[in-house]
């Protein structure tokens, strides 16, 4: 048997990972990707959760994100086309002009 | 009879009401203005008829025509009343008034403005009536500003003269002083009587402050070392509020540069009347200064030294206004030294003449200067009286008078004063009152050479007489100068009976070896002035010096400048005040209030500048200040929310 | 036995999480993040959800990260990184806070080590699709239904948002 706590550690390693993805990276489809991480490492904990007490509802909320970040990421990606088309780079720090 | 006396004041009113709204043409304005003013005069005579033939103890008249203040435990009636006092004043006022109009008739014939001059002498009438006839110490403050307040509209009458302006204001600015020590006086009056009412309006009503000096009796205030009497405090507190009006020493700067304003203004407000309210404010209080010996030795010093001071000023002037000017603040202080010593009579009396004989000698000044072509340097006169003998004669009446040379009415009251001095035992006070009579007669023995004898110096002008609207005034005060000694002849003494309800004052024994002696000295100076003055008529010249001055020297100077005591004033507080605007308006104001004002403002935009920084643009940056928050609220939940 | 499956598997998430972090070509982070997705369904089905093991296969893998290899090669989005970062302090800053994160949720979450139940009926009914339908459709039926919504609002805006001659 595997401790809880063991799934929690991974979840938290790996939704680290997602932020550090997030801060460091500048390309903004690989931003994209990271945050998908992070999602994912969250679906994790919430299962390992559900497992240890026996309630299907965390099972239930981890359905749902699932779908929403699929809807999410396809409206995303469909923004980042819209802006590449107008700046021709994927570059994050490209888009800076709302500064003081 | 209530009716009656309301009749007394209220008759310039309407005076000064139809010269502001309705009345248009010269004419009809000095008509008017004159007829209210004598008709004022002929019901004062009438009131004095019913008072007279009341019994002397119940001779005060009072009646409250509505309640002016009324709040809580404050509670000031607009009440007036007529007493003896009151009496004798009214009829001065109405009745120099009176003449004093008819003579602006022509005396102001032609100016400009002449329907509003008629509308400030009016209005002024009135409020010196309130001031004498208020039975209580707030309307007669009114009355007090009001007339200050005329004074500084009539100073200032030729406005576009630069001098007339700055008069206006200086005259204000220092009877102030004396106002602001009026009114601690009304408030400790109030604090310690709880009424500013003189008397008691009827039978069975509560008493006026007058009626119950007693209650302060023995009451001290102060700090615990230094306590003083609560009489000593009020009393005081008054005396300087009549230094102001009455240009006493320290405060008589205002009275010569006065001059600035018409002639009859001069004649009226600055000798007849308004300058006589302090005294008169010294007689009506006469119970709260006879409980404080204290303050009776400051009223009778500052009366004598500013009756020397003003004394020895007029000696050296050169203008011909000036030496009346002077010549009234020094009379002003025999009458103030005669209420310090406890002769209020005295002072009484001698107001009543002095107003008859300086509106005299001013109105004949007046003359001159009209029929000199606006001449007022006295080097420039010289041999008029074959030219203007009315006025000269006038003149030499009025000048006798004030000198005090038996029989005329200077000399009555003036002796009394003197009297008075020597049979209480005042004798420092008495020399220097005496000494002071010998100046006046050798000054207007001085002015009346420079002016009347010898020849003209200044061939610019061809001199004429005055028109008989304005010499009928002048022979009337003439006559009324000659015979005004009959009101208080030494065994009839008509004016210390009469006033005797409320001055409580018995009559004092003829001194006829003083009363030589006065005469003796009075004749001797004035024929040394007018003598020293026309033997050198020919060193007059026109701008040049006096001819005393080569004996005398700087003293002389010393005399001319009034002990430069404007100078030191100009030096000290106008320099003091003017560094301290100068200071506001242009350190404290742009620097000070500006900056505080805009260094709000521009902190602000410097604190928003320096906070603009944050707004990098880059999205990752943003999400690092993301992440430290989240830490935050992470620790947070953990460690403190627990 | 199962402890080494968990071990294993997590290595492979963690190996495929940390070589999309670290690749310069996005093609490559796509294809590790695959890689991860994969092993975290894994580790769904250690943790009997065998219709969430399955659903994760087909939606996160079979379709987003298809998604996102397609946008990649649409736009030719592959190497953008080479300049050096412009924001100079980003990188240690970051490397920071990620160590401050790892820490604290380390910290949290090894306090409690508990052991998930034994084998029983509860556990079998518990991991059966069928429960979990049940639920969807009765409890859950409105939020299932908003995510409907959800999806159809997604495509609407997804095309809206790239229509060509037309501002946003």
């Amino acid at each position: 048997m595997v401790p809880t706590s063991y799934y929690v550690l991974l979840s938290a390693i790996l939704f680290t990972i997602g932020v550090l993805g997030v801060l460091l990276r500048r390309n903004a489809i690989v931003i994209f990707m990271a945050v998908e991480l992070m999602l994912n490492a969250a679906n994790l904990a919430l299962v390992a959760f559900a497992r240890e007490r026996l309630g299907v509802e965390a099972q239930v909320i981890v359905f749902f994100v699932i779908t929403v970040a699929a809807a999410e990421v396809a409206v995303g990606l469909a923004l980042l086309v819209a802006i590449f088309r107008t700046k021709r780079t994927a570059d994050v720090d490209e888009v800076s002009t709302l500064k003081g | 009879m209530e009716l009656l006396i309301w009749l007394i004041p209220l008759l310039p009113f309407i005076g000064f009401l139809l010269n502001v709204f309705v009345i248009r043409r010269e004419r009809t304005a000095g008509l008017v203005a004159s007829g209210m003013v004598a008709a004022a005069f002929v019901v004062t005579l009438i009131a004095v008829g019913v008072l007279a033939s009341m019994p002397p103890e119940e001779r005060r008249i009072v009646s409250t025509a509505w309640e002016w203040i009324n709040t809580g435990s404050f509670q000031v009636p607009f009440a007036i009343m007529f007493d003896p006092l009151t009496a004798v004043m009214a009829l001065l006022i109405t009745g120099v008034g009176a003449l004093i109009h008819v003579y602006s008739i022509g005396y102001m014939h032609g100016d400009p403005r002449v329907v509003r001059y008629f509308a400030y002498l009016n209005l002024f009438v009135t409020m010196m009536l309130f001031l004498v006839m208020a039975n209580n110490l707030l309307l007669l403050f009114l009355g007090w500003e009001g007339v200050g307040l005329c004074s500084f509209l009539l100073i200032g009458f030729w406005f576009e003269r630069k001098t007339a302006g700055e008069a206006a204001v200086k005259a204000f600015v220092v009877n102030r002083i004396g106002d602001a020590a009026f009114i601690l006086a009304m408030l400790a009056i109030f604090t310690y009587f709880g009424t500013l009412n003189f008397y008691s309006e009827g039978e069975g009503g509560a008493l006026g402050f007058l009626e119950r000096v007693g209650d302060i009796a023995g009451l001290r205030v102060g700090p615990n070392w230094q306590p003083i009497f609560v009489s000593t405090a009020i009393s005081f507190l008054l005396l300087i509020g009549a230094t102001g009006k009455s240009a006493q020493f320290p405060l008589f700067v205002w009275l010569p540069d006065a001059m600035a304003g018409p002639t009859p203004v001069s004649a009226l407000i600055h000798a007849a009347t308004m300058v006589t309210g302090g005294v008169y404010l010294m007689a009506r209080t006469e119970p709260l200064f006879v409980a404080s010996f204290t303050t009776q030795g400051w009223v009778t010093w500052i009366g004598a030294l500013t009756a020397l001071m003003a004394g020895t000023a007029a000696m050296a002037q050169w203008d011909i206004k000036r030496v009346l000017a002077y010549s009234t603040v020094s009379q002003l202080g025999f009458m103030v030294a005669a209420c310090g010593m406890g002769a209020y009579v005295a002072a009484i009396f001698h107001l009543l003449t002095h107003g008859i004989f300086k509106a005299l000698l001013f109105l004949a000044a007046g003359s001159v200067i009209h029929g000199t072509h606006d001449t007022q340097d006295m080097r420039r006169m010289g041999g008029l009286k074959d030219a203007m003998p009315i006025t000269f004669r006038t003149y030499l009446i009025g000048a006798l008078a004030l000198a005090g040379i038996f029989p005329l009415a200077g000399f009555w009251s003036k002796d009394e004063i003197l009297a008075h001095a020597v049979g209480h035992g005042h004798t420092p006070i008495f020399i220097i009152l005496f000494i002071t009579s010998l100046f006046t007669a050798f000054y207007m023995g001085r002015q009346v050479a420079l002016i009347f004898f010898g020849t003209q110096r200044d061939p610019s002008y061809h001199p004429h007489e005055s028109p008989q609207v304005m010499t009928v005034p002048l022979i009337v005060l003439a006559v009324g100068a000659i015979i005004g000694g009959a009101i208080n002849l030494p065994v009839l003494h008509w004016l210390t009976n009469w006033l005797e309800p409320v001055l409580h004052e018995k009559a004092g024994a003829f001194n006829l070896w003083l009363a030589l002696i006065a005469t003796v000295g009075a004749v001797g100076m004035g024929y040394l002035g007018w003598w020293i003055y026309t033997t050198n008529a020919a060193k007059i010249k026109i701008g040049g010096k006096d001819p005393i001055y080569r004996y005398s020297g700087d003293i002389w100077e010393g005399m001319a400048e009034a002990w430069y005591l404007d100078r030191l004033y100009q030096r000290t507080v106008v320099a003091g005040f003017e560094r301290l605007s100068d200071f506001l308006a242009r350190v404290f104001d742009p620097q000070g209030v500006d900056g505080l004002v805009m260094g709000v403002g521009r902190f602000f935009g410097g604190l928003a500048n320096s906070l603009r920084a944050v707004q990098t643009g880059y999205v990752r940056t943003y999400a690092l200040v993301f992440t430290v928050g989240v830490l935050l609220v992470i620790g947070f939940m953990l460690w403190i929310a627990r | 036995m199962e402890l080494i499956l968990f071990l294993i598997t997590a290595l492979i998430a963690i190996a495929g999480a940390v070589a999309m972090l670290v690749s310069r070509n996005a093609v490559h982070s796509a294809l590790f993040l695959l890689l991860n997705f994969a092993a975290i369904a894994v580790l769904f089905l250690l943790l009997q959800a065998p219709f969430l093991f399955t659903i994760q296969l087909t939606v996160y893998a079979g379709a987003i990260m298809v998604l996102f290899l397609f946008v990649v090669m649409l736009l030719g989005a592959e190497k953008v990184e080479d300049t050096p970062d412009r924001i100079a302090w980003q990188q240690p800053l970051a490397l920071l806070l990620g160590l401050a994160l790892l820490v604290v949720s380390v910290v949290v979450g090894l306090g409690g080590a508990t052991n998930p139940p034994p084998e029983s009926e509860a556990l079998i009914q518990f991991s059966d699709p069928r429960t979990l339908g049940a639920l969807l459709f009765t409890d859950y039926l409105l939020p299932f239904e908003v995510t409907g919504f959800i999806l159809l609002i997604a495509v609407i805006g997804v095309v809206v948002l790239n229509q060509r001659g037309r501002k946003i």
